[in-house]
């Protein structure tokens, strides 16, 4: 029997012998190679483990910390807790710690901290993003602050379900429409405990950025963790990344003979713009069906959809076009690096000339923490949840599209099928 | 292994499918002080719980139960309210939290979940899966956590458990 991804992940980073491949269910401790904490916890997380005797990190070399939730700051409370922060990186000696410079998990896949094979455990919820390059990442909240104080986590091995992307994607058809698909054959029970792995031919038609949002997003299907297939695209990225010495696919990906809880298919030709209607991610409706619903406001960004591509598609969409009178039209590249390569290439000039807002780099309106909605309001956003009260007021709704959808909504109005606008196909 | 874990208390009924976000609203994500958390849990689906509920008060719930966004806040706050946890199902990183803040849960049966009201009183012996719900007079059995998941909860959540092997 051979092993899946993530059975050859956690066998390395739990010591064990490569050639048996760990049981599904089997309690293991395993050591993460990367432990990701933003602003939001680390402070709460070193004063817990003080309480407790703790002075040092196991491994502090491994740590990365990231403001990046409230950015620029604008509290009082916002002010002392990035202060206190800086302070106790500092003074714990985490090996990476990035002070504005974007979204934690776009910033580590850019910053080439994070490599095929590796075992991450992430404070924040989206940590699976780091799936895109053949890691394991998983969330794991306020345990991290054991893995900072013991270098260690246990985990149940999980088991797998295989999705298997065929063909490409039609023009006005993206990343999020496929893990929204994805989402419309899974449901809680069948997600519960399991990693969601992309594999196929379809998978080498995404770049590095748009296999964050297919696996970023698995979290919101409800599962472990989401994880792409390593391939010559992903190696490319993470050598122009900086990330050296990289082993063939095959070491990485899983065996031919590994087990799957369950198998699903997908042709990327075949799918259509979709939407995820309140009060879940997982609520999906096909976007031209949405046409009746009104729009006040527009949000592209966030962990999963912040991309130079999403920005690239947003501006393709809008170009020759206005934002609505009647819409507030955000955009937030996710890092600082994504954001100067936007204002290299025009994007930022052109997306303001149609009326668009520009933000620095942050988490920000994904949980409500600036551009807040107020009652009977709407925005159709590329962020990650649309809970109620997400935003702002729990009587506002949220609807969760690709950039591409959300550009052609900002200019109507109204919900729209991006298709129309996007080049080479009309509907 | 430590003592195991028992509750007296009542029973605080809610649906399938309540999310992580209506546990706790994403707007106190910056909030980690227990004392605090404990005020907000349930504040927008029932007002009075934070207030009302006792140690030994358990939530019952359905399907589902925190699903969404990753938050240990819920958790921290229910540690705090000395409440434990009877549901159909959770999703996994909820699960942990749970165990990891040394919250008491069983995973309950829908024949169970039918025979427990919004009110009951129950008494729980969470080390042997033994629910008796003294209102209707009713004893049942669910499936226990595994004993290294009782472990760590009976430690008092899983920093209690890890303190013996820190390098400090």
């Amino acid at each position: 029997m051979g092993a899946t991804m993530t059975q050859k992940i956690l066998a390395r980073t739990s010591g064990r012998d490569a050639a048996i491949p760990l049981a599904h269910g089997e309690i293991i401790w395993a050591s993460p190679d990367l432990v990701t904490a933003p602003e939001v916890s680390f402070s709460a997380y070193i004063k817990r483990i003080r309480e407790i005797g703790v002075t040092k990190l196991a491994f502090p070399e491994r740590v990365a910390v990231i403001i990046d939730h409230e950015v620029p700051v604008h509290s009082a409370a916002g002010a002392e807790r990035n202060n206190l922060t800086r302070k106790l990186a500092k003074e714990m000696a985490v090996g990476h710690f990035f002070d504005g410079a974007g979204i934690t998990h776009p910033l580590m896949v850019e910053q080439g901290l994070i490599a095929p094979g590796m075992f991450a455990a992430g404070a924040d919820s989206h940590a699976p993003g780091l799936g895109a390059v053949g890691a394991l990442s998983v969330p794991f909240g306020f345990e991290v602050a054991m893995v900072l104080a013991t270098g260690q986590i246990w985990m149940k091995v999980p088991e797998t379900i295989r999705v298997r992307l065929t063909g490409a994607c039609r023009p006005g058809v993206g990343a999020r429409d496929i893990v929204l698909a994805t989402m419309q054959q899974l449901d809680d029970e069948a997600t519960s405990y399991r990693v969601i792995e992309y594999q196929g031919d379809g998978l080498s038609t995404l770049s590095v950025p748009e296999r964050m949002t297919i696996c970023g997003l698995c979290v919101d299907a409800g599962a472990k963790s989401g994880i792409a297939a390593v391939d010559q695209r992903c190696l490319d990225y993470l050598r122009a990344h900086g990330v050296g010495d990289l082993l063939p696919p095959a070491s990485f990906n899983s065996d031919a003979d590994a087990e799957y809880a369950m198998t699903i298919d997908i042709d990327l030709a075949m799918l259509t713009p979709r939407v995820s209607i309140p009060p879940s991610p997982n609520h999906v409706r096909e976007a031209q069906a949405m046409s009746d619903i009104v729009i006040q406001h527009a949000y592209i960004g966030s962990c999963v959809s912040g991309s130079i591509e999403d920005i690239r598609a947003a501006a393709a969409i809008l170009r020759g076009h206005k934002v609505h009178a009647d819409v507030k039209l955000l955009v937030i590249p996710a890092t600082q690096q994504v954001f100067q390569q936007a204002l290299q290439e025009g994007l930022l000039t052109e997306l303001s000339a149609a009326g668009a807002s520009i933000s620095p780099s942050t988490c920000g309106p994904c949980f409500g923490g600036i551009a807040q909605l107020t009652a009977g309001e709407r925005r159709i956003s590329t962020s990650t949840r649309n809970d109620p009260g997400r935003m702002g007021s729990n009587e506002a709704e949220i609807f969760l599209a690709s950039a591409m959808t959300v550009a052609a909504s900002a200019i109507t109005g109204h919900i729209t099928d991006p298709r129309a606008y996007a080049k080479g196909e009309a509907v | 292994m430590s003592t195991g874990k028992t509750s007296s208390g009542r029973a605080w009924k809610f649906s399938s499918d309540i999310s992580s976000d209506q546990l706790i609203s994403a707007r106190h994500v910056f909030e980690f002080d227990p004392r605090m958390l404990r005020h907000h849990l349930l504040a927008e689906v029932r007002p009075e719980f934070a207030q009302q509920a006792q140690p030994g008060d358990v939530i019952v719930a359905g399907r589902n139960f925190a699903h969404g966004s990753n938050h240990s806040h819920p958790f921290l706050a229910m540690k705090a309210l000395g409440v434990g946890l009877l549901v159909r199902s959770l999703s996994r990183g909820p699960f942990r939290l749970a165990i990891f803040m040394g919250v008491p849960v069983l995973m309950v049966t829908t024949d169970v979940l039918d025979a427990i009201e919004d009110g009951h009183q129950l008494d729980i012996d969470f080390s042997r899966g033994a629910i008796h719900n003294v209102t209707i007079g009713k004893q049942m059995q669910v499936e226990p956590l595994s004993p290294f998941l009782q472990d760590i909860v009976n430690a008092g959540g899983g920093l209690e458990f890890v303190k013996t092997t820190l390098v400090t």
